[in-house]
């Protein structure tokens, strides 16, 4: 075993040096997918041709074949056309896809980082506690979270947002009480480990006071974990949100939302009209691949020093 | 000794369920959700609504409310601690029948999907672990973090859009066997065995035409997390100090291989119960794009209809089955992984 360990060790060290040399393209396409989104968050519902939430005069018109984009494009920009082109096509609503696409995100990604914002300064807040101090009442948080941790996902969440209405503070709030229980276990473990270390002993020696410890030394140290999990939490934060919208206990129409989109379109689709749901759901999936991608470089490269 | 175990774990599901039960059986009634409204309308009067209010028993108090339910209150009929989950809020019959008659869909459907899956990408992610860091190990793990991050519905409609629509290999996505098939009689409630127990073969190639979609959703999906865990495993296993010593021994490629691969699939078991017990609340939504009429669908029925003892029943009867996989798979594990014993 010791053997085993003394490898690991080795391969550990000549690692990273290995991957910091190389720039990872699949990091960097990471970084690139979930800037894009975070900008059509900030600026999505502006730059949008059409109104995301008022119909236009035509419905479910298919959007203009591959062919014509580049005509499209240069009539667009030289301002020949009378209305810009509908790009992705226009749903059984006459709503443009292709604005509701881009607009969508101030609502998923919203939601998403609101979630995890507050789960993460909840979790890691209750997980130093539960790491610093073991008692009754420490004891009853874990086992708490414990039973938080043993329901059913996606169910609970269903629960939680159609009982308490269907609003985007409401599946924040779910999303919150549902992931924070993920942070709390990890930063308390990683607690565990780090107040044992030698410079949290040496500020104790020092005349450093234990609240002193906990927040200067132990806090900053403990945060890595949870950090990293941020990436894959945001990531299935808004499958979960868009999973809700599609079966009716998420934020309401017409609300520009992925989830929401793909739900509209899913009569649809059956009947060959495939535009309202195909573009929000290559949103989706590239936006929550992009976040699985971040989170994994990060671990990695955490793993790795 | 594995009795004593088992009998221990189950004791402990037990109790575990309970906590759960109570905490859900607070959690929902204490969100501001009105059912009673739902049942008698928005404009219903004073009397209507008090009397509903009666009929559903959400007049008493929250505990004798839980007593009730639990069937610890005396002479207020059996409840869960009998074995009766109450009767649903919307269609009169007993929570239980129903779910008796859903559960055995999900489960067919999750059971199928990790057969196929496990299948593919046990194969797959070993193939990635021969060469750590080759082209082709980079692929099957780009592969698994693209797969293992899809939203399932969509591919579930992506899937119907191809198969259904513009091939038309695969049937509508309207339910497990066609409108025009009578339904074998419900035996053990799993559609491909009760139709093989009944004697119609064409009713079970049916059944397995119509699974084809959603298990091909969800095998994609799971192949993901599944491939993931294979090729760590498998890696660490071809590094470990049992497998050089194999090496230096001179033992075939195809003996170190399957010792590898045992020492693999054991830590694998436990990922694959939680992955388990995911997909039996996380099939809703392929479920609901397939109209399979499972567990999932009824729970979104009962959820958006604040059908309190259904939405109880629903987080019971998925959790337990949950833990009840742990608990085989832990079994399963101490049986190929010789380490681990519970004597």
């Amino acid at each position: 075993m010791s053997l085993g360990g003394a490898e690991a060790a080795v391969t550990a060290h000549s690692k990273p040096s290995r991957t910091r040399r190389r720039p990872d393209p699949l990091f960097a396409l990471g970084v690139a997918i979930v800037a894009a989104a975070v900008f059509l968050a900030l600026v999505g519902p502006e730059i949008a041709p059409y109104d995301p939430t008022e119909a236009t005069l035509f419905y479910n018109e298919a959007p203009p074949p591959l062919a014509d984009w580049p005509g499209l494009l240069l009539a667009t920009l030289t301002g020949d056309l009378p209305q810009p082109p509908h790009w992705f096509g226009t749903d059984a609503s006459g709503f443009d896809v292709f604005s509701r696409v881009i607009a969508a995100p101030r609502t998923d990604l919203a939601i998403a980082l609101a979630a995890n914002v507050l789960s993460l300064v909840f979790g890691v807040l209750l997980g130093l506690v539960a790491g610093y101090y073991t008692n009754w009442a420490t004891a009853l948080l874990m086992r708490a979270s414990d039973v938080m941790q043993s329901f059913p996902v996606f169910i609970s969440a269903m629960i939680l947002v159609a009982l308490a209405g269907r609003s985007t503070g409401n599946i924040v709030l779910a999303l919150c009480l549902l992931y924070t229980p993920i942070y709390i276990r990890l930063t308390r473990a990683e607690v565990l480990t780090q107040r044992k270390r030698g410079f949290v002993e040496a500020a104790r020696a020092m005349g450093s006071t234990e609240l002193r410890c906990a927040l200067v030394h132990v806090l900053p140290n403990s945060l890595a974990p949870a950090l990293i999990q941020s990436s894959v939490t945001i990531g299935f934060a808004i499958l979960l949100t868009a999973g809700l919208s599609f079966v009716g206990a998420g934020v309401r129409p017409p609300t520009p939302e992925w989830g929401l989109m793909i739900s509209t379109g899913a009569n649809q689709i059956i009947l060959g009209e495939w535009w309202p749901s195909v573009f929000p759901g290559i949103a989706i999936s590239l936006t929550v691949f992009g976040f699985a991608v971040l989170g994994n470089a990060l671990e990695r490269r955490y793993d790795g020093n | 000794m594995l009795r004593r175990y088992v009998l221990r774990r189950l004791f402990a599901a037990a109790l575990q369920l309970l906590v759960l039960t109570v905490a859900v059986f607070f959690l929902i009634r204490l969100l501001p959700a009105d059912p009673v409204s739902r049942f008698v309308g928005l404009n219903a009067s004073a009397e209507a609504y008090a009397q509903a209010e009666r009929n559903l028993g959400l007049d008493r108090p929250l505990l004798v409310q839980l007593g009730q339910y639990l069937g610890v209150l005396p002479g207020a009929g059996p409840g869960l601690l009998q074995g009766d989950l109450g009767t649903s809020w919307v269609t009169g019959s007993p929570v239980l029948d129903e779910i008796a008659h859903t559960l055995p869909r999900t489960l067919e459907l999750v059971t199928l999907s990790f057969v196929v899956a496990f299948l593919i990408a046990a194969p797959v992610g070993m193939f990635g672990a021969l060469r750590p860091g080759g082209t082709a190990d980079r692929g099957v793990f780009v592969y698994s973090l693209f797969a293992g991050s899809q939203p399932e519905f969509w591919w579930g409609l992506l899937f119907v859009y191809v198969f259904f629509f513009t091939l038309g290999w695969a049937p509508a996505p309207l339910g497990v066997l066609s409108p025009m098939t009578s339904a074998p009689e419900a035996v053990t409630g799993f559609m491909l065995i009760d139709s093989l127990l009944a004697g119609r073969p064409e009713v079970f190639l049916e059944a397995l035409h119509h699974y084809a979609l959603p298990v091909a959703t969800l095998v994609f999906i799971l192949s993901g997390p599944i491939i993931k865990m294979v090729r760590q495993n498998m890696a660490r296993a071809l590094e470990s100090d049992f497998v050089l010593y194999a090496r230096c021994a001179g033992l075939p490629g195809g003996a170190i291989a399957r010792a590898a691969f045992r020492a693999a699939m054991a830590p694998s078991m436990t990922l694959i119960g939680i992955l388990y017990g995911f997909m039996l609340g996380g099939a809703v939504l392929v479920e609901s794009v397939f109209s399979l009429g499972g567990l999932g669908q009824y729970a979104i029925r009962s959820i958006l209809a604040f059908d309190y003892p259904a939405i109880q029943g629903v987080v019971l009867v998925i959790t337990a089955v949950s833990l009840l996989v742990y608990l085989a798979l832990d079994l399963i594990h101490a049986a190929i992984d010789p380490r681990v014993s519970y004597a």
